[in-house]
């Protein structure tokens, strides 16, 4: 099986006036296709650096990155655009959904920078809303959906251009405890569909639903965990 | 998506159009309306006759073209006599007086232009009799008190169609006969011949206004229409010449002529000249007004980027290229220019249409002017977003994500 993520090395470090700041100090880490996983750690012990980097928002400072067997390292802005746009998919704890759209444009969104027509772009928002179980509130705009609603619309943002990998930054930090369940319901139900998911949580009970734990504290892996009662448990 | 976003802040986006709506405005409707008074002025000064000299008191430095009263007038009707015996070129000569009197017939009065003139007058102007006839040579140098009337002032004063020729008018309380009936001319600007009257030039020396010449009659102008239209400049010179030597006029004593001549065809070109020097100053300012339309768009569109720079986080985060953003930024900079490029040629179009109306000249849509009108504000569009698009296309992704 060939490795979804491939990172050695990496070194994230921030310079704030005369001082360097060293967040990532060295990660070394595979992630196979398929797997589902929990970054777990501190806050401010580097886990959003880490997810940024995966997600091509971010370039590490050194060490080298490999994606689906693409070396990220070298790429320019635009294929990264690229690859964020076409193999990734990103949901964040404050939904970042646009304000001013409705949930379906908000969901057609990713299918514009594809260069998708407008009316496949509709068909396919629709349905990765209903996906979602959001079908009746297409038009809505983000104001005017909970929060569980409106991480699910995000989660159908995800989706729609079919990726390969969808990353979740406490995708269920700013929700409560039967709305965080749906959503990883959700999470769930695209691994086991063949998507390659990792979520940064601080609740061991979410981070129980996973395949695999890593725990990051101050900028470098501390040990991990299978999780042995999953029985898709993917193999070593 | 452009749109969208710019309609969600009306306001402020008709707010930032203002600038280039004021400065695309004032270029249409100042081209307009600059090109329909040169038209209507040049179709004016055609049928004032592109062969005829008007010869009037007055030195061309000082500019006094008016039949300024006090003092004497140095323009007479021997003058107009001399040119035609004496200017070989001189095809037909008339002079004239010309003021504004009450003329009343029974129950009706109007105020209207009265022209003291002589017979030579229609030949000059080529005006025509409806019915009756002109006034004769006779009644010139008896100065009778006849009169032939324009057809409108024959309508206004007698009756629509009425047979005029035998009636009694009075001009200032004066009794005149109608002898004749002049032919519709049409309108010349400010000056409608169909409503003036006509009498003899000696009559309204001698009755209507005074004659304030030293000798000779005093006359407001002398119309000289040349034998052929390439003798212009001959005649001019040979005007020139026999009026300095009747006046005593000697140009190397440093004497100054006391009369001016000139010709519709370069009256028509004064004023081309005049209308389009103050075009080029109104677009000048138009000029101005745009540039400052396009900062204003420039700084609306900073303002934009930095209010909406999660917005472009999250855009990048699910796969906008740099290049996607920043054709949404100027997409939106030329969208605002243009919506207000196109309300101001409306609006430049609406004004050129009113100002047609209400001042009577030909309404004319400058093609070029609207063209112009309309990729200026593309242009301003561009150049205003261009620096704002920039900034929100290389911002860094995670940077802008972070941002509330
Ligand atoms: N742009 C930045 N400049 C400077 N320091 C940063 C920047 N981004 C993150 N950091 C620092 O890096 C550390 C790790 O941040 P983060 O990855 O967000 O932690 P976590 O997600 O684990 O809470 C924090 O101490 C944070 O202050
Ligand atoms: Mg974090």
């Amino acid at each position: 099986m060939t490795a979804m993520i491939w990172m050695e090395g990496i070194h994230k470090t921030y310079r704030l006036g005369e001082v360097d700041v060293s967040v990532l100090k060295g990660i070394d880490l595979t992630i196979e296709e398929g797997d589902y996983v929990a970054i777990m750690g501190a806050s401010g012990s580097g886990k959003s650096t880490l997810m940024n980097i995966m997600g091509c928002l971010d370039r590490p400072s050194a060490g080298h990155y490999v994606l689906e067997g693409q070396n990220l390292t070298t790429l320019s802005n635009e294929g990264l655009a690229y690859v964020r746009n076409q193999r990734i998919g990103f949901v964040f704890q404050q939904f970042n959904l646009l304000s001013r759209s409705t949930a379906l444009e908000n969901v057609m969104l990713p299918m514009v920078y594809a260069g998708i027509s407008r009316r496949q772009r509709q068909q396919r928002a629709a349905a990765a809303l209903q996906r979602v179980g959001l079908g009746d509130r297409m038009g809505n705009r983000p104001s005017q959906l909970s929060g569980g609603q409106q991480q699910r619309v995000a989660i159908a943002r995800a989706l729609v251009n079919r990726p390969a990998l969808v990353l979740a930054d406490e995708p269920t930090g700013a929700l409560d405890t039967q709305t965080s369940y749906e959503v990883m319901a959700l999470l769930t139900e695209l691994n086991d569909q063949g998507i390659t998911v990792i979520i940064v949580t601080h609740e061991p009970d979410i981070a129980a639903q996973t395949h695999r734990i890593i725990h990051v504290q101050d900028g470098l892996l501390q040990g991990e965990a299978r999780n042995h009662g999953r029985t898709s448990y993917p193999a070593d | 998506m452009a749109i969208a976003a710019l309609w969600s802040n009306k306001l402020r986006t008709a707010l930032t159009m203002l600038g280039v709506i004021i400065g695309i405005t004032a270029v249409i409707a100042v081209t307009s309306v600059g090109q329909g008074v040169q038209s209507q002025t040049e179709a004016n000064l055609q049928g004032l006759g592109a062969d005829i000299l008007q010869v009037r008191p007055g030195s061309a430095s000082s500019g006094n073209v008016s039949q300024g009263s006090g003092s004497a007038t140095t323009l007479t009707w021997d003058d107009a006599q001399a040119i035609g015996s004496q200017v070989q070129v001189a095809g037909s000569v008339s002079a004239y007086l010309q003021q504004t009197f009450q003329v009343v017939y029974g129950q009706n009065n109007t105020s209207t232009t009265i022209l003291g003139t002589d017979t030579t007058y229609p030949m000059v102007n080529n005006l025509t009799m409806q019915s009756g006839r002109f006034f004769t040579a006779d009644e010139l140098t008896q100065a009778q008190s006849v009169v032939v009337i324009g057809p409108t002032l024959r309508d206004e004063l007698l009756g629509v169609g009425a047979e005029a020729v035998g009636e009694k008018i009075r001009i200032q309380g004066q009794r005149y006969s109608v002898v004749g009936v002049a032919n519709v001319k049409g309108s010349q600007g400010r000056q409608n011949p169909d409503e003036q009257a006509y009498v003899p030039l000696t009559n309204m020396s001698a009755r209507l206004v005074g004659n304030n010449a030293l000798s000779g009659i005093a006359v407001q102008g002398i119309s000289v229409k040349v034998s052929a239209q390439d003798q212009l400049e001959a005649a001019d010179f040979q005007i020139t010449n026999l009026l300095r030597v009747r006046h005593s006029i000697y140009p190397a004593r440093g004497d100054q002529d006391d009369f001016q001549i000139s010709s519709a065809a370069n009256l028509v070109e004064t004023l081309s000249s005049t209308v389009g020097l103050f075009t080029v100053m109104v677009v000048a300012i138009a000029g101005i007004s745009l540039v400052v339309g396009g900062i204003g768009i420039a700084n609306i569109m900073l303002v934009s980027v930095v209010e909406r720079t999660r917005e472009i986080g999250i855009r990048k985060a699910i796969g906008a290229t740099n290049q996607a953003i920043l054709s949404q930024f100027l997409a939106e900079a030329i969208a605002i220019s243009a919506a207000g490029g196109f309300l101001g040629v409306g609006l430049g179009v609406a004004i050129a249409r009113l100002a047609a109306s209400l001042f009577r000249f030909p309404f004319v849509v400058s093609l070029w002017a609207i063209g112009l009108g309309v990729g200026l504000s593309f242009v301003i569009g561009i150049v205003a977003g261009v620096i704002p698009a920039r900034s929100a296309a290389k911002l860094d992704p995670i940077v802008a994500l972070r941002s509330d």
